[in-house]
């Protein structure tokens, strides 16, 4: 199989690579894998208490090139944008972007799903426990 | 769907001893042996009743017969190949139980990403948090131990304790397989009469050890290859 200029472009280019400090209020960390695959993909946001808006991002993924390249292509994306902005951004876009084939569909939502992982934690972070699982009960 | 083939099949006996493995393409590999859908299965059994079907069903025995007769006894042959290898082995016959009981073994779901990302709610990840922080660990190690030797640096300390995973590992997987092995048992106790909820608890503990399973599967086969390279 081979991968798209852009995937290789990430892949040998990777934006963000790196880790946050985890015990940071500001900061949200989601670790995510596939287990057929393998994979396994960590995304850390850093956002800003006055905006919402994440101000950074880091990744650090062990997988195939198509995982790589999404994660890298969704720490680009999420920086800049608000919380719930950054919750709008969608696996197919990715796929879009990326030129991913059918195979490697499952790359661009392990990359959603780390990118809602990390927002979540952060929530967590946010939201005094009681009023989280209100939240969840809802 | 029915397992009811099981009693059905008396017609092995002579004259047209295939007939009641002719014509219905969809049954399942169970069936095709006359064993119910169970998990603790007797492997003894299993492969008397695989040399048995063998034999009568082997292309050799068809050259006489007529073309459709050969290329049918092709096909059942190498179905009976399938059934086989897939009963034979704990793991792919856990499987394929699951995949009969309507229960895929997703990669990603994307089908439950679309649903949280209407419902704003966390996702459940098929691996459990802890598993995920050991299996990246781990990757971490065994790319400094990559790095390490494109340096040209060796360090004994990281090649032992890598030795040291890979045996913890080897016997995570062990442990998985005497777990599943207790989930059969509570499969085997339900009858098709038992709820459906018993019956999906008992597929939903399964898939999520075979999910776990699949992760370790994939860390002794990358660690195997960081002590070699």
């Amino acid at each position: 199989m081979s991968y798209s200029d852009k995937v290789l472009d990430h892949y040998s280019n990777p934006r963000n690579v790196g880790s946050l400090d985890k015990s940071s209020s500001e900061v949200g960390t989601g670790l995510v894998g596939a287990p057929e695959c393998g994979d396994v993909m960590k995304l850390q946001i850093k956002v800003n208490p006055q905006t919402n808006v994440i101000e950074d991002a880091k990744f650090k993924t062990f997988g195939c090139g198509s995982a790589i390249a999404s994660s890298s292509l969704a720490t680009e994306w999420v920086k800049g944008k608000t919380v719930d902005e950054a919750l709008q951004i969608k696996n197919t876009e990715i796929v879009k972007e990326l030129s991913l084939p059918p195979v490697k569909i499952h790359c661009s939502v392990l990359a959603e799903d780390a990118i809602r992982a990390a927002i979540h934690d952060w929530k967590k972070k946010q939201a005094p426990v009681d009023e989280l699982a209100r939240a969840e009960a809802r | 769907m029915s397992i009811q083939t099981s009693n059905s099949s008396g017609t092995t006996a002579n004259g047209a001893p295939f007939r009641h493995l002719n014509g219905d393409g969809v049954r399942d590999y169970f069936a095709f042996f006359r064993l119910p859908r169970k998990l603790d299965l007797d492997l003894a059994q299993l492969e008397r009743e695989f040399h048995q079907q063998s034999r009568k069903l082997h292309p050799d025995l068809f050259t006489q017969s007529s073309a459709e007769q050969q290329e049918w006894s092709m096909e059942q042959s190498s179905r009976l190949n399938d059934a086989y290898r897939t009963l034979r082995d704990p793991i792919r016959r856990t499987q394929y139980l699951l995949r009969l009981e309507g229960l895929e073994l997703e990669e990603q779901s994307e089908t439950a990403t679309e649903q949280v990302r209407a419902s704003g709610q966390a996702k459940k990840q098929i691996v459990p948090e802890d598993l995920l922080e050991e299996v990246f660990e781990l990757n971490m190690q065994w790319e400094e131990l990559r790095m390490n030797k494109k340096t040209g640096d060796s360090d004994p300390a990281l090649v032992r304790e890598l030795e040291g995973q890979k045996v913890s590992l080897e016997q995570k997987q062990e442990a998985l397989l005497e777990e599943l092995k207790s989930y059969w048992v509570e499969w085997d106790a339900l009858g098709d009469t038992s709820p459906l909820e018993a019956r999906n608890r008992v597929t939903a503990k399964m898939a999520d050890l075979l999910n776990r399973r699949s992760y370790i599967r994939n860390l002794v086969r990358d660690v195997n290859a960081a002590l070699e390279n």
